[in-house]
């Protein structure tokens, strides 16, 4: 089991407290294509917040990869982050003045890897995205598809056991949604990587195997979609 | 090491405008902080060096006009020091303290003359250590010596201005010729260097030559001497009361009466303007730190702008593994990288600023009652202070850099990606 939650509390006090997920309990086996869906204010981003170590949670237990996940100093949880977990978010988070290339190297960066082989890295990553070209390009000259394909070899690079992505076709036009979702399928395929997408669309949720609906701060039911023929099949909005 | 600075490089060139502004405040304090103290430092030069001029190390006591009745006598008698008072003073009562006295004449005026041409001149007694006392700079020949005194020559010390009104051609070629002064001739030994102030007149001749020729009495215009032992103001101001009270009360003068015999303590006078130069120092140096400190306040403003202004993308590097350690080194790092270039170029460009003054102010000079004064003498600064200004500035940035960095460590990077 790569990731098991136990009972997840979290509540928000902003003045007033608001208690956001109310227990929840999910396995996720290695190598699984997993989408969680939910409406806004269900509670989704905050779960995917956890699952990737941006914030803590009150109550209950989530080992990731037998690591139990709680109270973690920011430098252990920025070292989980960097060596366990790759992000893809809906407005990208590239660092805008610097390059693709660069972006894409920047995790290594902070595992300490040398320049050259960093470079080399990225640039290895960026031609099996098809990004060779762009790589000395700033995110400013590229395009949304472009960008996100950026923040995914990014997210890549450190080889992590997930890739958690966050509404990553939010922004983006329906052609390249599916291209993003195909890139997606392609890594779960070939390199067996563990990927966990949040989304409220459900076109996007029915490419991935197994479909986690998420409602009032609980997990209602768990859809196997391994025939895809979840909302018709059709990721078009 | 190299990692981070090829990290702060990419990050300063790709935000040009943000660093031109930290650097331009940065250089601009340290260029104002140069610029100010080396303006400072060649006014007290030429402050100090203008008075010194005026000031001797020595005590001068003469005799004037009772101001005060005291002991049957009325206000208003003329005081005339004489050998006795010079005999009292180098008493044993004032063994170890009071030394090298000496004997100053009255001043007789003459007329200087030679090959036609005339000059006014004042003949004084003086004896071989005048010199020093007096702080005179000799621009050719010698001054008096002791064979002089004790030979009583007719030998004479003129001023340059002297020597350029009797020998207009060549002021040097009138060393060695016997001039007139008055009905006697004096042969010139030496020639001092002046402004051309009142002082310019003095010419000083032998001590036993003028007692002989001008003033054949036990008569003496003026008592000098050294002290050592009194070194505080304090310790010279009741060295100075002993004295003048014993002195006074000789010629029956009330001792608090200073207009009968004054006494002109040199060494209180250097002290006071020592104190006046420490005065104008540490004021240079309020004002000096009030510039750095708005060049401070400029570098911690722009660097908590911009911390916040990157709250983002220091959300997007922790997510994807920078630990808080990290960002506060990137932070402070790239604030004393800025600090550093530019404060060197102010630095450089306030000791340039200081130079082209030297070159310039320094140079002309202003008429104050006919005596030339230098505005600014060396008005530079010691590369010791400059640097350390610079590393005072380089300091200040670091810890500018370092609450906002403090601050954009600690946020959650959830937080800090949900920043615009």
């Amino acid at each position: 089991m790569l990731i098991e939650l136990k009972g997840i509390h979290k509540t928000y006090d902003n003045g007033q407290p608001l208690h956001v997920l109310k227990g929840i309990d999910l396995n996720i086996e290695k190598g699984e294509f997993v989408s969680i869906m939910g409406a806004s204010g269900s509670g989704k981003s905050t779960l995917l917040n956890i699952l990737g170590i941006l914030d803590n949670y009150d109550e209950g237990t989530y080992h990731l990869g037998g690591t139990l996940i709680k109270d973690l100093s920011e430098r252990q949880s920025a070292d989980y982050r960097n060596r366990m977990i790759g992000f893809v978010f809906q407005s990208f988070n590239l660092i805008s003045f610097k390059t693709a290339v660069e972006n894409v190297e920047l995790p290594l960066y902070y595992q300490g890897v040398g320049r050259k082989k960093r470079h080399d890295m990225a640039m290895e990553y960026l031609e099996k995205l098809g990004l060779t070209q762009w790589a000395s390009h700033f995110p400013n000259e590229m395009s949304g598809g472009q960008k996100q394909r950026v923040a995914i070899a990014r997210a890549l690079i450190t080889k992590p056991q997930i890739i958690l992505a966050d509404e990553p076709t939010g922004a983006l036009d329906s052609k390249t949604s599916v291209e993003v979702m195909q890139l997606l399928k392609q890594l779960n395929q070939e390199e067996g990587l563990t990927i966990i997408v949040v989304t409220h669309e459900g076109g996007v949720a029915n490419e991935t195997d197994k479909i986690i609906h998420i409602k009032d701060g609980i997990i209602g039911e768990i859809e196997e979609n391994r025939s895809h023929s979840a909302w018709g099949g059709s990721i078009i909005k | 090491m190299r990692e981070l600075f090829h990290e702060i490089s990419s990050t300063l060139r790709n935000n040009k405008l943000r660093t031109a502004l930290t650097g331009f405040a940065v250089s601009w304090g340290i260029f104002l902080l140069i610029a100010l103290l080396g303006a400072g430092n060649g006014l007290m030069n030429s402050f100090v060096g203008n008075i010194e001029d005026y000031i001797s190390q020595n005590i001068t006591v003469e005799g004037w006009r009772t101001s005060k009745p005291y002991a049957g006598y009325k206000e208003g008698r003329d005081i005339q020091l004489d050998e006795s008072d010079v005999l009292f003073t180098e008493s044993e009562q004032w063994k170890g303290i009071i030394h090298d006295v000496y004997r100053g004449t009255g001043v007789t005026s003459v007329s200087l003359s030679l090959n036609g041409l005339s000059v006014s001149g004042a003949l004084r007694g003086v004896m071989p250590d005048y010199k020093e006392a007096e702080k005179m700079r000799m621009y050719t020949g010698r001054f008096l010596n002791p064979d002089d005194v004790d030979e009583r020559r007719k030998v004479i010390v003129i001023s340059l201005y002297q020597a350029k009104e009797l020998s207009p051609k060549d002021p040097d070629a009138i060393l060695g010729r016997w001039i007139a002064a008055g009905a006697i001739s004096y042969r010139v030994v030496g020639i001092y260097h002046t402004d051309e102030s009142e002082m310019s007149r003095l010419c000083p001749i032998p001590f036993s030559t003028y007692k002989g020729i001008y003033d054949n009495t036990d008569k003496v215009e003026s008592i000098s001497f050294s002290v050592t032992g009194p070194e505080t103001l304090e310790e010279h101001e009741a060295f100075e009361k002993l004295y003048g009270t014993a002195i006074r009360l000789r010629h029956d003068i009330a001792p608090d009466d200073r207009r009968g015999i004054w006494i002109n303590n040199g060494y209180t006078d250097n002290l006071e303007m020592n104190k006046a130069s420490r005065m104008i120092n540490i004021a240079l140096w309020i004002l000096g730190i009030l510039t750095l400190i708005s060049g401070i306040v400029g570098v911690s403003n722009i660097m908590l702008i911009t911390v916040k202004e990157r709250t983002h993308e220091f959300g997007i590097r922790k997510a994807i593994g920078a630990k808080p350690g990290e960002i506060l080194k990137l932070i402070i790092a790239e604030s004393i990288t800025i600090t550093a270039a530019f404060g060197y170029i102010g630095m450089f460009l306030g000791m340039v600023a200081c130079q082209i003054m030297d070159k310039t102010v320094a140079q002309r000079s202003i008429d104050i009652g006919g005596e030339k004064i230098q505005m600014l003498v060396n008005p530079t600064v010691g590369l010791d202070v400059a640097l350390e200004a610079t590393l005072l500035l380089i300091i200040a940035g670091t810890i500018a850099g370092a609450i906002p960095a403090w601050k954009a460590a600690r946020v959650k990077p959830i937080e800090a990606l949900r920043a615009d």
